[in-house]
């Protein structure tokens, strides 16, 4: 059953993924734009088990280290990837209020990756990352997240809709 | 949390953790194999990015126009004042190249003849409202322009210098109706004077009833005492037709002047004559006639059936 969905996973993901490298990357938005592909990978884990949210994580992660626009080293989206999706369906797993929610759903994708940006910095500054003005960074993360507001209602239908037909278990949002 | 499977995550999540650590841990050290990965997922998604980039092109200049777009009306506004800027330095250029023209032109016929002259520019066309042909030139007596000084344009006389100040000076066209000036007729020497009628044909009468004058002639200044108003020897016009009515004194005609008094920009004013006569050295060269093309059309009549 894992098998099967996760095999079923895999193209959506590298799809989202190719998606967000070949279009929404070419776009040069105000604010530092926005990450369609991990807002993919964190509605994906919200709505998830925690097991798959991991995995989800993990595979999110590893794409997203492959990516010639990642500055930190090879693992480092991995490792915060695979704790933030882990710890927003873990958080919200069995709570229709949260994950049954698209507000709930919104909230959490929003305060997830407005973590992992910071959790990312601050990782890649213990690593030795070069991170940027101060002022350049708090426009980013605000920038970023005000992106991540206003594009999740916008997919949150579509991805829910095609998590719903890989894994059979919930009720589209 | 609801959720039943803990300890299996748990062990999941440890596992993938530890992997991540160690590609961390590997890129930190060095790996060539992590580099290989990335350049190779680069080499997968470079042919899916220019697709892209074609693809969205036109969008993506739009979403970029959307959100640059204070920057972008500024930035047209700049543009066009630059192109402004621009057209009015392109034709002042052009006045330039005219009056370089005209100036080369004056200098051609001072030259010629040795005058002294102080090039001058017009800078404003006289009112017509006193039905007076004059034009103000940008130097005056501080040039050493004084008073009844003979002005020339690049292909003959232009005036005389009616006022002077410091700086201007005010200059008779020669098509004004009150000018008057002495000419001769090149070759021939006949005299004659030579009015303005307010036009670019003056009115010729000549002196001598046994002199005869005819069309194409050309006429030169004849020259003033102490060479002023006019010195000896600058075109003035050629004649244009003769008026041979019955009863008259001597023979008058019209002449048209070479100067363009529509398109006066540099003027010379002789602030010193020559030592000698340049005589008819002044003479402008006759144009050239444009030859006409000639067709010839050979007919070739076809056989006509005899009855």
């Amino acid at each position: 059953m894992l098998t099967r969905q996760l095999s079923l996973s895999a193209p959506i993901i590298f799809f989202v993924y190719l998606f967000q490298e070949a279009v929404v990357n070419q776009f040069k938005l105000p604010g530092g734009g926005f990450s369609l592909f991990m807002i993919f990978a964190l509605l994906w884990a919200v709505i998830s088990t925690p097991e798959i949210a991991a995995l989800t994580g993990f595979a999110a992660g590893i794409l997203m280290d492959m990516s010639q626009s990642s500055g930190g080293p090879v693992g480092q989206w991995t490792l915060i990837m695979i704790l933030v999706c882990y710890g927003v369906s873990y958080l919200g797993y069995g709570d229709g209020n949260i994950n049954g929610n698209p507000i709930g759903v919104i909230f959490f994708v929003v305060t997830a990756n407005l973590g992992a940006k910071i959790s990312f910095l601050i990782s890649g500054i213990l690593l030795g990352v070069a991170t940027g003005s101060f002022s350049q960074i708090l426009l980013t993360l605000v920038g970023n997240s005000i992106w991540t507001i206003v594009i999740t209602p916008i997919v949150l239908p579509v991805f829910s809709y095609l998590h719903n037909l890989v894994f059979e278990t919930r009720s589209s949002l | 949390m609801r959720y039943g499977g803990e300890s299996r995550t748990r062990l999941l999540l440890i596992i993938l953790i530890v992997t991540a650590l160690f590609l961390i841990t590997l890129d930190l050290r060095g790996v060539s194999i992590l580099n290989g990965a990335r350049q190779g997922t680069q080499t997968v998604l470079s042919p899916f990015q220019k697709a892209g980039s074609v693809v969205i092109s036109p969008f993506k200049n739009f979403v970029t126009d959307v959100t640059h777009l204070g920057r972008t009306r500024s930035q047209i506004e700049k543009l066009r004042a630059d192109n402004a800027k621009l057209r009015a330095t392109l034709l002042n250029r052009k006045n330039a190249d005219a009056q370089l023209q005209q100036l080369k032109s004056v200098l051609d016929l001072a030259g010629t003849a040795s005058y002294k002259i102080v090039n001058v520019r017009v800078i404003s066309q006289g009112s017509s409202q006193s039905f007076s042909q004059t034009v103000t030139i940008d130097s005056g007596s501080n040039a050493g322009i004084k008073k009844n000084m003979t002005v020339l344009s690049q292909t003959g006389i232009a005036g005389v210098v009616k006022e002077v100040y410091p700086t201007t000076a005010l200059v008779m066209l020669a098509t004004d109706p009150s000018f008057k000036i002495g000419v001769r007729i090149a070759g021939t020497q006949q005299i004659g004077i030579l009015s303005g009628r307010g036009t670019r044909s003056g009115s010729l009468q000549l002196l001598d009833n046994l002199t005869t004058v005819k069309a194409g002639d050309v006429l030169l200044a004849r020259g003033s005492v102490a060479n002023r108003p006019f010195v000896p020897g600058v075109p003035v016009g050629s004649v244009t037709s003769i008026d041979n009515s019955a009863g008259q004194i001597a023979q008058s005609g019209a002449v048209r002047f070479y100067t363009d008094f529509s398109s006066l920009g540099v003027l010379a004013v002789v602030v010193g004559a020559p030592v000698n006569n340049p005589g008819d050295a002044l003479i402008p060269p006759k144009p050239v006639p444009t030859p006409m093309p000639t067709v010839t059309v050979y007919v070739t009549p076809s056989p006509s059936p005899t009855n």
